[in-house]
């Protein structure tokens, strides 16, 4: 039988809920952690739910970053934002390790859990690194630039902070239709919003820069070295929805 | 004329300048608009599969000179069209804050003047800097013959500088390009390496050049000493291969059907293992005078050296390991930051990422083979069980190897 640990669905409370079952004598196999919202009870199951705790989750961030280092705790930040079944769990058992063992922990390739979070936080950092250039912003009427994009893994949050460095002087929006969340950037901080109705029109020098970059794209290509594949490789299909040079 | 046209003229002469990278700068400001990425950043693909990062763009394609090689040549009757230095850094900007591009590769003919060309690109880079306040990436030309001073004070507000070395022999450039010699090329890269050693925030990532291969008779060994050289005297970051594409119907250029892009990819391969993994082109080279088409350059050394092999992964040294066909820098360091903790099998190289596709012909772990196979002890019988390998999972009748299809990875950028 599981003993079943329930979260809010956030980083921070996720990392109570890890706390809370660091404290008490359950055997780590039959720990499962579920978002509460996507939780479907089993029959036999009786999940706790436990209650986001800022200081209880900061305890845990030192703790862990103190036993390894900053990278290692953002790989399992990563880790959290990816879509990969289970992650909470194996989460839960890699701080266990790290508690253990230290940073180590990172050179045990050949451990289950370690493999799961090394691949789900580098598909991340991937996907991160994608749409660092596969963004595009359009300039809409009142001068703010707005992107929207659809990515696999939940990345809204660090992708973000790269265009606050970016495009420090310019006011925009960054869109994550799937998951319906914005980011909004003033000059001078980042708010991240559930859907809100977006209702703009282009500005004038927008056409002509779409224009322009189309136009651009078409033109650097070299006939003679063509390779469809190649781009694809690179650039596969999923990517060109938002892509003005696709369009 | 319009922009949509100048553009479209411009981005046109330039698609033939290869460098694309956008990496190793680090400007760190608390002012203006954008930043670089030290990893670089790719924005966009071609169709050709080559990457885009920056703008790259000619100022001007008007041009004084008239090499053989060049679509922008003096003799050719195509259409010209010059940039303002105010249209350029519109265009940067436009371009940079809707997240098309890293930054400006900004490249030139030589109108009017060395000097009014390299004033002119001076003008744009100034602008971008100082009136736009611009932080992203900045490739800029040195123009051959231009001053010296005008050179020096493009590169304090460029990342990158390059002066195009053309080809790999005075004999070729003579030949090709009558109104260039060695020293009008030779001498502005000296002196950016000089200032660069001098100064900070001179040209911060570094200064490149590239070379045009299959437009002469120039040998790959010839091109790959000339870029050791370059790398070792001029401290260079990266020197780039252009397999020549025929733009000119010209009868002192070698006749050329398609571009060779195998042999720019051979070409590559082997600058990588000069330039990162300790090897010498006369190593690599030895009795031949070109690469192996069939294999690339770390397979045709093993090749000639297999009692060397094999390695025993769990004992041999990082230079020995990045010797075997199929060990890169990461995996060589990967395996003995591993081997501390415990011996490592074949299966635990798979887990930390070792790709034993050639490596497996090289290798013993604890005195094992690779599921028990011999390891042969014929060059030409290993060698052909890679190439038969490589043709059965390409599903190719027969290798051609000229057919862009059998090989997918052109490196051209570092990043």
């Amino acid at each position: 039988m599981y003993t079943v640990f329930l979260y809010d669905g956030t980083f921070d409370g996720l990392l109570t809920c890890i706390d809370k079952i660091l404290s008490t004598h359950v055997n780590e196999d039959e720990v499962v952690i579920a978002e509460k919202d996507r939780y479907q009870p089993m029959f036999f199951d009786s999940p706790v739910y436990v209650a986001l705790d800022k200081n209880r989750s900061q305890e845990l961030r030192q703790k862990v970053i103190s036993a390894s280092d900053k990278i290692t705790f953002k790989k399992i930040y990563y880790c959290f934002l990816s879509e990969a079944q289970n992650k909470e769990t194996y989460i839960y058992k890699y701080i266990k390790l790290i508690l253990k063992h230290g940073k180590k922990v990172k050179y045990l390739y050949h451990n289950d859990v370690v493999n799961f979070v090394e691949k789900a936080s580098k598909n991340v950092s991937r996907e991160i690194g994608k749409y660092m250039g596969l963004m595009r912003f359009s300039e809409i009427k009142n001068g703010v630039l707005y992107a929207q994009f659809e990515p696999t893994n939940d990345i809204l949050v660090p992708i973000s902070y790269f265009f606050r460095e970016r495009l420090k002087n310019f006011k925009w929006v960054i869109h994550d239709k799937k998951r319906s969340k914005l980011s909004i950037y003033d000059t001078k901080m980042i708010k991240f919003l559930n859907d809100i109705n977006l209702n703009a029109s282009f500005s004038d020098d927008e056409n002509l820069y779409q224009k322009l970059w189309k136009l651009y794209f078409k033109t650097m290509a070299i006939e003679e070295r063509k390779n469809l594949k190649l781009q694809r490789q690179n650039m596969p299909k999923k990517y060109w929805k938002y892509l003005t040079e696709k369009n | 004329m319009d922009i949509l046209e100048k553009l479209q003229i411009l981005g046109a002469a330039a698609k033939y300048d290869v460098s694309c990278a956008s990496s190793g700068s680090k400007r760190e400001t608390n002012y203006g608009i954008g930043s670089t990425f030290t990893a670089g950043i790719c924005h966009s693909w071609t169709d050709d599969g080559r990457c885009i990062s920056l703008l790259k763009v000619l100022f001007t394609n008007e041009c004084l000179f008239d090499c053989a090689y060049c679509i922008n040549r003096k003799s050719n009757d195509i259409k010209r069209a010059t940039f303002t230095p105010y249209e350029v850094a519109e265009l940067t900007m436009n371009f940079y804050k809707r997240n098309y591009i890293e930054g400006l590769f900004l490249s030139s003919a030589i109108k009017n003047s060395p000097d009014w060309t390299m004033e002119m690109l001076y003008k744009t880079v100034y602008l971008l800097r100082y009136k736009y306040q611009f932080n992203g990436y900045i490739h800029v030309k040195a123009i051959p013959y231009a001053s010296l001073d005008l050179i020096r004070r493009t590169g304090f507000l460029a990342d990158r500088m390059s002066v195009n070395i053309e080809l790999p022999s005075e004999k070729s450039l003579k030949l090709l390009c009558p109104n260039k010699t060695k020293e009008s090329i030779l001498k502005p890269m000296e002196f950016i390496t000089k200032v660069g050693e001098e100064e900070r925030n001179f040209v911060s990532a570094g200064q490149s050049t590239q070379m045009i291969i299959g437009a002469t008779d120039d040998s790959d060994r010839k091109i790959i000493t000339l870029s050791q050289h370059l790398y070792k005297k001029f401290k260079l970051k990266r020197v780039y291969y252009s397999a020549y594409t025929p733009v000119n119907d010209d009868p002192r250029i070698l006749k050329v059907e398609k571009p060779p892009l195998l042999r720019e990819h051979r070409l590559y391969q082997a600058d990588w293992l000069i330039r990162v993994y300790n090897f010498t082109a006369d190593e690599l080279f030895e009795k031949d005078e070109n690469l192996d088409l069939e294999v690339d350059p770390k397979v045709m050394w093993a090749l000639r050296h297999l009692d060397k092999f094999p390695v025993e992964v769990n004992k041999a040294s990082y230079e020995e390991l990045i010797r075997v066909p199929g060990i890169g820098i990461k995996s060589a360091r990967r395996i003995i930051k591993n081997r501390v903790f415990h011996s490592l099998d074949f299966d635990d190289l798979k887990k930390i990422g070792v790709v034993l596709k050639r490596a497996k012909y090289f290798i013993t772990c604890n005195g094992k083979t690779y599921e028990r196979h011999l390891i042969d002890t014929v060059p030409e019988k290993v060698k052909l069980q890679l190439i038969e390998k490589k043709a059965a999972e390409q599903k190719v009748k027969q290798l051609s190897f000229f057919d862009s299809e059998v090989f997918t990875s052109v490196i051209t950028g570092e990043i």
